[in-house]
């Protein structure tokens, strides 16, 4: 059976448009994804039901056991944490965030180690924004700035800038100059008009001198920063104030290396003073296809996005004291839950080697990386696969994931929220 | 005079932060049950402490409050405190001074992040290291320290001073990346070396006799001065410029990234 205009849940792009083949109860092929999608879509090896790790080796369990075992693991906890979230669909994270009330426990999501200082800048000096469409029809000076979608979101650039066609451009692809800003040559500054290759750590010290420039205060700026020309960065200033529309794409190139936050703050001000020029704008490359959704439903629960404490009762949120990277290298936390992301893949050895002390309880579909430390593992549906729900593209667009698959697998919501009544029943609530 | 002191008690899960704003000097001139939190459980103080108090007094600030053993993960030590004096003998977890307007603290160990954050008045003194965001605001906050002094004798953190609006920051040693930035008022001198200074200030003086790595390129130099105490040469800078900003610093030595 084929389906048409279906979601990809892979980056946060949420590409629309892909065609699935679904045969036998197994997607049998995709068109239109990127090589990350069409993995993702004809992912294999999945977890056939529970398991528990016991001095002899893994031991199936059934899900009743499973659930029943986690609530021992994060009732008795003086400080549980509940990490991941972003691989997910809103309304299982929605429960999250109760559950998390009610235990008392910190929640984090992985925008903790990917865009987290982004919002931080955000929540400093606001976000001058728009959709992807936007861009698509009316951008002519697109900005790459440490990020290489590329190879991290491989339809990025055919669908929204270089190869896209747009309304108010008459020859797309042609009308359209790019802005490589990176560390190293990649792939994706291959494509681009103009490329600037810049000193790790020097975004800060780049930008600043941008504001400056835009604001004819180029007479004091030396004559190199951080291995960029004056002469350079002059030219990159006549194009943005030339600019028609001018929109600024960022990556973890700025929101993780030093700075983090300042050097996102600085962007987003240097896109304000752009706009007393032309249009200009600033958007986050997500990076897991719900990662912004998990930021949307953690905010509108709770005020905040992600690293959020209710050990008290009321929300808490201080990135560096409430985020799982600090909590777990502090060894702060006493049980953790891990759902739909891979903290062992991502997170410092520090952390991990804390995770494989404590009682962690996973949800994931798939086998992984933490899969090695975790005490009991619960499969579920894959969401935009054989689960549906919402999700937010990168730009805060919600849009529907479609369910490819029939399934005997529980959805999140529904593990998430069998789990979260049982808790509900021994609390007395 | 009263002195209480509190000893902590050897604990099952040592690392779980507690969190005790409820250490003031003001909090023993009455007696009422004091708890903290570790984690989600409300403890009584005296779970966590050994508690003494020998002596009365009827004003706060005749009160010391002596805080005794493994404290690195005590939280919120001094938060909202008016009067009296904390003593602190180690090491003292996150946010201790927190939005303080008089009194004093004297940390004999190292400090964790947010001392003496958003502080109004009083004086706190670290005769160890001081952690990241030392005298700065909480997040999004566009106001950090706004009155009063403090003083580490070691090392600071990244982020000294972040959004710093008024009173005096003095760090010994060295201070990490980023001190005062988006600073707005006050004091800040560093004795030591820093990287990338003030970025972002739109007033306030900030005073570095060390060397400035990676400064940054939008400070107007404004030529050489003689420091009135110490009677060093610094190089003089006004911004940012890049922020239209209208603060001073003061610098013994810089180095761009080139």
């Amino acid at each position: 059976m084929k389906f048409d205009d279906v979601l990809c849940p892979f980056c946060g792009c949420l590409c629309d448009d892909i065609t699935v083949t679904a045969e036998g109860g197994r997607v049998t092929g995709v068109d239109n994804t990127c090589l990350l999608g069409t993995s993702k879509f004809l992912g294999d090896n999945r977890l056939k039901n529970p398991i528990m790790r016991t001095d002899d080796g893994w031991k199936d369990v059934t899900y009743d056991e499973a659930i029943a075992s986690t609530l021992d693991a994060l009732l008795e906890a003086d400080r549980p944490l509940l990490y991941g979230w972003s691989g997910t669909h809103g309304e299982a994270q929605c429960i999250g965030v109760h559950m998390a009330e009610l235990l008392g426990a910190v929640i984090d999501n992985t925008s903790s180690v990917c865009h987290g200082p982004s919002i931080l800048a955000i929540q400093e000096v606001g976000h001058p924004g728009c959709t992807l469409g936007q861009v698509k029809n009316r951008a002519d000076v697109i900005i790459y700035w440490g990020c290489n979608p590329t190879e991290a979101h491989p339809r990025h650039m055919s669908r929204y800038t270089t190869y896209a066609d747009g309304y108010f451009l008459d020859n797309a692809f042609r009308d359209r100059t790019v802005i490589v800003v990176d560390v190293r040559r990649t792939e994706t500054a291959e494509l681009a008009d103009v490329f600037v290759e810049i000193k790790p750590g020097g975004d800060y010290a780049v930008l600043s001198a941008l504001r400056a420039m835009v604001r004819g205060r180029d007479e004091m700026i030396p004559d190199s920063i951080a291995g960029v020309s004056k002469e350079q960065l002059r030219h990159i200033v006549e194009i943005c104030k030339n600019a028609k529309f001018c929109a600024v794409f960022f990556g973890v190139g700025l929101t993780m290396t030093r700075g983090k936050y300042k050097n996102v703050r600085n962007a987003i001000e240097l896109v304000d003073e752009l706009s007393r020029h032309t249009k200009a704008t600033i958007t986050p490359m997500r990076g897991h296809f719900n990662v912004y959704g998990s930021n949307e439903v953690n905010t509108w629960m709770s005020g905040y996005p992600y690293a959020i404490d209710f050990c008290r009762g009321i929300a808490f949120y201080n990135p560096g004291e409430t985020t799982a990277v600090d909590i777990l290298a502090r060894k702060e936390c006493d049980a953790a839950l891990i759902v739909a992301s891979d903290p062992a893949a991502h997170l410092p050895s520090k952390c991990i080697r804390h995770l494989a002390n404590i009682p962690v309880v996973q949800i994931d579909p798939y086998p992984n990386m933490t899969t090695a430390f975790c005490n009991l593992q619960i499969p579920v549906a894959v969401s935009g696969i054989d689960a549906e729900g919402t999700a937010y593209r990168m730009d805060g667009v919600p849009i529907r994931l479609r369910k490819v698959l029939e399934t005997e697998y529980p959805t999140d919501t529904m593990l998430l929220g069998r789990i979260y009544e049982a808790m509900m029943e021994v609390r007395g609530r | 005079m009263m002195r209480v002191l509190l000893e902590v008690k050897p604990r099952k899960k040592p690392l779980l932060p507690i969190e005790a704003e409820c250490i003031t000097p003001a909090s023993f001139l009455e007696e009422r049950d004091l708890t903290v939190w570790k984690g989600n459980r409300e403890l009584m103080l005296s779970n966590v402490f050994n508690v003494s108090v020998t002596g009365e007094v009827d004003s706060v600030d005749g009160v010391e409050v002596v805080l005794r053993g493994e404290t690195s993960r005590i939280k919120r030590v001094g938060e909202y405190m008016e009067g009296g004096r904390i003593i602190i003998e180690d090491d003292i977890g996150m946010h201790c001074g927190n939005f303080m307007s008089g009194g004093r603290i004297e940390v004999h160990g190292n400090a964790a992040a947010w001392l003496g954050r958003e502080m109004r008045g009083g004086e706190i003194i670290c005769h160890g290291d001081a952690g990241d965001y030392c005298a700065s605001g909480y997040r999004g906050e566009k106001r950090g320290m706004r009155g009063g002094r403090v003083e580490v004798c070691g090392n600071a953190g990244d982020f000294a001073g972040e959004h710093l609006s008024g009173g005096s920051l003095i760090i010994h040693g060295d201070a990490g990346d980023f001190p005062g930035v988006e600073m707005r008022g006050g004091e800040i001198m560093i004795f030591g070396d820093c990287t990338r200074a003030c970025g972002n200030m739109t007033g306030g003086r900030c005073h570095v006799f060390g060397t400035v790595h990676e400064m940054l390129p939008t400070f107007r130099n404004m030529g050489e001065v003689v420091h009135e105490d110490t009677g060093q040469v610094l190089t003089a800078f006004r911004g940012d410029v890049a922020n239209r900003g209208k603060g001073n610093l003061f610098v013994g030595n810089y180095q761009y990234m080139e």
